[in-house]
């Protein structure tokens, strides 16, 4: 109000009520406008009748919470796609960040493995699936190992760079305190490099939840893709979107979950959250 | 020039036992393999016990590279160092190192940080704590035990970096431009401080800077070096003013003006 005309940033909205700024009213404002655009297309048929309007697909999303698909209901279908999810995602991490820190720290160890490595790391996950059908069967392993193939790359891509952007300065003042090699390492590389590596296993979740889709292409009677290609083969949209909204949610939750277990793991990283 | 005044480098410190010996230090760094970088020639200087020298020297003058050497962080290719008459060859924690850019560990608190060099060396939590407490209120971060670098002023950073120096009851400290990324009020609230902190807990500094108010307000002696590499000892001046010195007095710009003029450098 000092200086008409220079305002700047959110002052450049003081006219406008208290409520408008709001973090919480504009994601209301979001998500209706999203809603609203949605019930939009689906009543003036854009996409012919294939599109279900939103509460629609909230009625089949109640229906199957109750009435068995396939024998299972809609929470034993997510079940056993977050049984995967968890079980690739841990094995990911278990082997994938060791190994990102092991090339990181040795440099013979590195130049054996990364060579390997990077000729594997381009390659889709999804494009996996007919050797893992051929070596695993169609039952759990070849979907597990699908999820692995995908979720491992960032998890040893950041603990590998995570250890590299180590500022070289810090383990100048260990070794002025008096730090040896090992000390070296517990005190400065493995903590400097935690939010690196705990951020490639938040990509790793969200990468393991993508594999997941294409893992249960494989085939298998109960499981978040089943719902989604049954909803295709009945030309049921409402059934399609419905497991789509359900994997989001889902995914959406864990994000949530992993983003609150850094902030207290790494309370030093608070002020950038 | 030093002479005629009666300061010179032998008379400043025959008073007291040498703490710092560097003998003819060189440093040559090869790059790629082939191109040199000459950057200290034939340093000579001594570091009276408890004795506070400063050594002056534009951007690019080597000074930075001395003070690494004499922290042993770096080998220098000729000549030696001696600490108590003994060669350094690593670094070690007898020398307390406080680093331009703060280098404080983010994840760990202020108390963690200035905990760290007893920590290392296997000092009991309890003990340790307790030295830790000590040299928190010495550099006046009473309160901020808990509080993580991020949360912290660049000044308040570098008084943790220099109680972390202190913390580990190094011989010598060895300051690295430590003033030089703050802004001109707290540099100056943060030389009084040095002064009253080396008062309080005496020890042989070393101190880089390339601020000559800097050097003349804290040095006993002030050693400057020439402008261009290979870094070259230029001349030694005692400041022979008693502490707290006043950046207005007489003398301080007398001084200061005579070693703008012998030095030709734009300090």
């Amino acid at each position: 109000m000092k200086e008409p005309g220079r305002a700047t940033g959110r002052n450049s909205f003081r006219f406008l009520p208290a409520v408008f700024k709001n973090r919480f009213f504009l994601y209301g404002i979001s998500i209706l406008s999203f809603l609203i655009l949605w019930d939009l297309i689906a009543v003036l048929k854009v996409f012919g009748a294939f599109m279900p309007r939103p509460e629609e697909v909230v009625r089949y999303l109640g229906l199957m919470m109750v009435d068995p698909l396939a024998g299972r209901t809609l929470p034993l279908h997510l079940w056993a796609s977050l049984q995967r999810v968890f079980i690739g995602f841990a094995v990911s991490v278990l082997i994938g960040v060791p190994v990102g820190l092991f090339m990181a720290l040795n440099p013979y160890f590195n130049a054996i493995v990364k060579p390997v490595f990077d000729l594997l790391k381009p390659m889709p996950p999804i494009s996996w699936i007919s050797l893992a059908i051929l070596w695993f069967g169609i039952g759990e392993t070849s979907k597990v190992f699908i999820i692995i193939i995908g979720a491992i790359v960032p998890c040893i891509i950041n603990s590998f760079n995570g250890i590299r952007l180590v500022d070289p300065e810090l383990y100048d003042v260990v070794r002025m305190l008096g730090g040896n090699r090992r000390q070296e390492i517990w005190q400065v590389t493995l903590p400097a490099a935690f939010p690196a590596i705990f951020a490639g296993i938040q990509i790793s979740l969200s990468v393991a939840w993508t594999c997941v889709l294409a893992a249960e292409l494989v085939g298998a009677p109960e499981w978040m893709g089943f719902i989604i290609i049954l909803g295709m083969n009945l030309s049921r949209p409402a059934m399609i979107i419905g497991g789509m909204v359900v994997i989001a949610l889902t995914a959406w939750l864990l994000a949530v979950a992993v983003g609150w277990l850094e902030r207290w793991v790494c309370p030093w990283k608070r002020e950038f959250q | 020039m030093a002479g005629k005044m009666g300061m010179s480098l032998e008379e400043g410190i025959s008073v007291s036992k040498k703490k710092i010996i560097c003998e003819g230090v060189s440093k040559i760094y090869i790059q790629k393999g082939v191109q040199k970088v000459h950057v200290l020639d034939q340093i000579d200087l001594e570091v009276g016990e408890n004795e506070f020298v400063v050594i002056l020297g534009p951007g690019q003058s080597g000074k930075s590279t001395l003070l690494r050497i004499v922290a042993g962080l770096e080998s220098a290719t000729a000549g030696r160092v001696l600490l108590d008459g003994k060669e350094v060859r690593r670094p070690a924690p007898d020398r307390g190192l406080v680093f331009q850019r703060y280098t404080l560990f983010p994840w760990k608190t202020v108390l963690g940080n200035v905990e760290m060099g007893p920590k290392l060396r296997g000092i009991p939590k309890k003990k340790r704590r307790e030295t830790a407490a000590h040299y928190i209120h010495l550099v006046g971060l009473d309160g901020f035990e808990n509080a993580y670098p991020h949360q912290l002023s660049g000044g308040m950073k570098q008084r943790v970096g220099i109680a972390r120096a202190y913390a580990n009851n190094p011989e010598v400290m060895l300051l690295d431009e430590p003033f030089g990324q703050l802004d001109a009020q707290t540099r100056y609230f943060m030389e009084k401080e040095t002064v009253r902190i080396w008062e309080t807990e005496k020890r042989t500094v070393l101190f880089v800077t390339n601020n000559i108010d800097e050097a003349i307000y804290l040095g006993d002696r002030i050693i400057t070096l020439e402008g261009k590499l290979p870094g070259r000892k230029k001349s030694t001046y005692s400041v022979a003013l008693p502490r707290p010195r006043e950046h207005t007095d007489a003398a301080f710009l007398q001084l200061r003006h005579r070693i703008i003029e012998e030095t030709q450098l734009l300090l």
